[in-house]
């Protein structure tokens, strides 16, 4: 795209300043002078950033606007920059989505866990399906007391390609989920299984409706609590990791 | 042609390719926003898409309102 608007610079046989003035006017740019110009320096520097992952979480196909959607392109850079940002030194994490794309979900729980900086996850509304290791992959996790996760077998949608291949694929899809779901909580293998292929609690399906409570006695969760006991848990982890700190420094 | 049919409409028809154009994120001042593309320069804002929780508070800034993408033209 650059090279074409040189090209047409030097085309033209106008001289070298002339092209800067002929390029279209990008309304990025324009959005990037304006932030640096009056960017406001607030001194009161949050220390403690918050994600909110709501809607679905969308992976590689673009759902239509009127869908509330969590963008892994977005969420990924902002982590990055949690991680490398000095300034902050917690993430909470709210959670109220109704699951997604299995790798995108996968892909934030990742990077939620391999975070260095403590890291505190709400249930708020609902957490299902590919919200549950994200809400399990934070150090310490909470639900409200009326939240609730799916917990189901993993699906695809749209054209398949019918061999038995394809099963094996979701197959292992399914266990990159149950592994990663009890390696970052206190659930087993076995009762994690169990509720995924749990029939009778949903209507015509298989999986389990857990709320609040049955999560944190499941082992799924740490606590049930709101967003005051997950503050003071962040602020508590956050003095720990600075101990830590200190004692490598000295 | 007549739908009689419990379905909602989006789900019914296809969303057309301009839709997808008119959000766009852009970052104001800093603050990472997603907007919605009226006509001209003038654009709404859909959501905050900061992690930072101050930016929330910054009531120029708070879904709904308007703001003008360029005004150095």
């Amino acid at each position: 795209m650059e090279n074409d608007i040189k090209n047409n610079g030097t085309e033209s046989g106008e001289g070298q300043e002339q092209p800067k003035e002929d390029k279209p006017s990008g309304l990025m740019e324009k959005i990037q002078q304006l932030g640096q110009t009056n960017v406001p320096q607030l001194s009161q520097d949050s220390k403690i950033h918050c994600l909110t992952i709501v809607g679905q979480i969308e992976g590689h196909l673009q759902l239509p606007p009127q869908n509330k959607t969590t963008k892994y392109e977005h969420l990924i850079p902002q982590i990055v920059a949690i991680e490398q940002n000095p300034k902050i030194e917690g993430l909470l994490v709210i959670l109220n989505t109704v699951g997604g794309d299995v790798e995108a979900g996968l892909a934030i729980s990742e990077m939620l866990a391999s975070l260095s900086k403590p890291t505190v996850s709400i249930v708020l509304g609902g957490g299902h399906s590919i919200g549950v290791p994200i809400a399990v992959s934070c150090d310490y996790s909470f639900i409200a007391e009326t939240a609730t996760m799916t917990i189901h077998p993993i699906r695809l949608t749209g054209l398949v390609i019918g061999v038995p291949q394809t099963f094996e694929y979701m197959d292992k899809m399914q266990d990159r989920v149950i592994n990663f779901v009890t390696k970052h909580s206190n659930v087993s293998e076995q009762k994690f299984k169990d509720l995924m292929f749990d029939k009778g609690n949903l209507t015509r399906d298989i999986g389990t409706n857990v709320v609040g409570r049955d999560a944190v006695e499941y082992g799924l969760i740490d606590e049930v609590g709101g967003v005051g006991p997950a503050l003071a848990k962040l602020n508590e982890l956050i003095e720990i990791n600075k101990q830590k700190e200190e004692v490598i420094v000295q | 042609m007549i739908l009689y049919t419990m379905m909602p409409q989006e789900l019914i028809y296809q969303t057309e390719n301009d839709d997808f154009g008119k959000q766009k994120i852009v970052s104001y001042e800093g603050i990472p926003l997603l907007v919605e593309m009226n006509a001209g320069q003038e654009c709404r804002i859909l959501r905050v898409m900061s992690s930072d929780p101050s930016h929330y508070m910054d009531e120029r800034y708070t879904p709904g309102s308007m703001i003008t993408l360029s005004q150095l033209s």
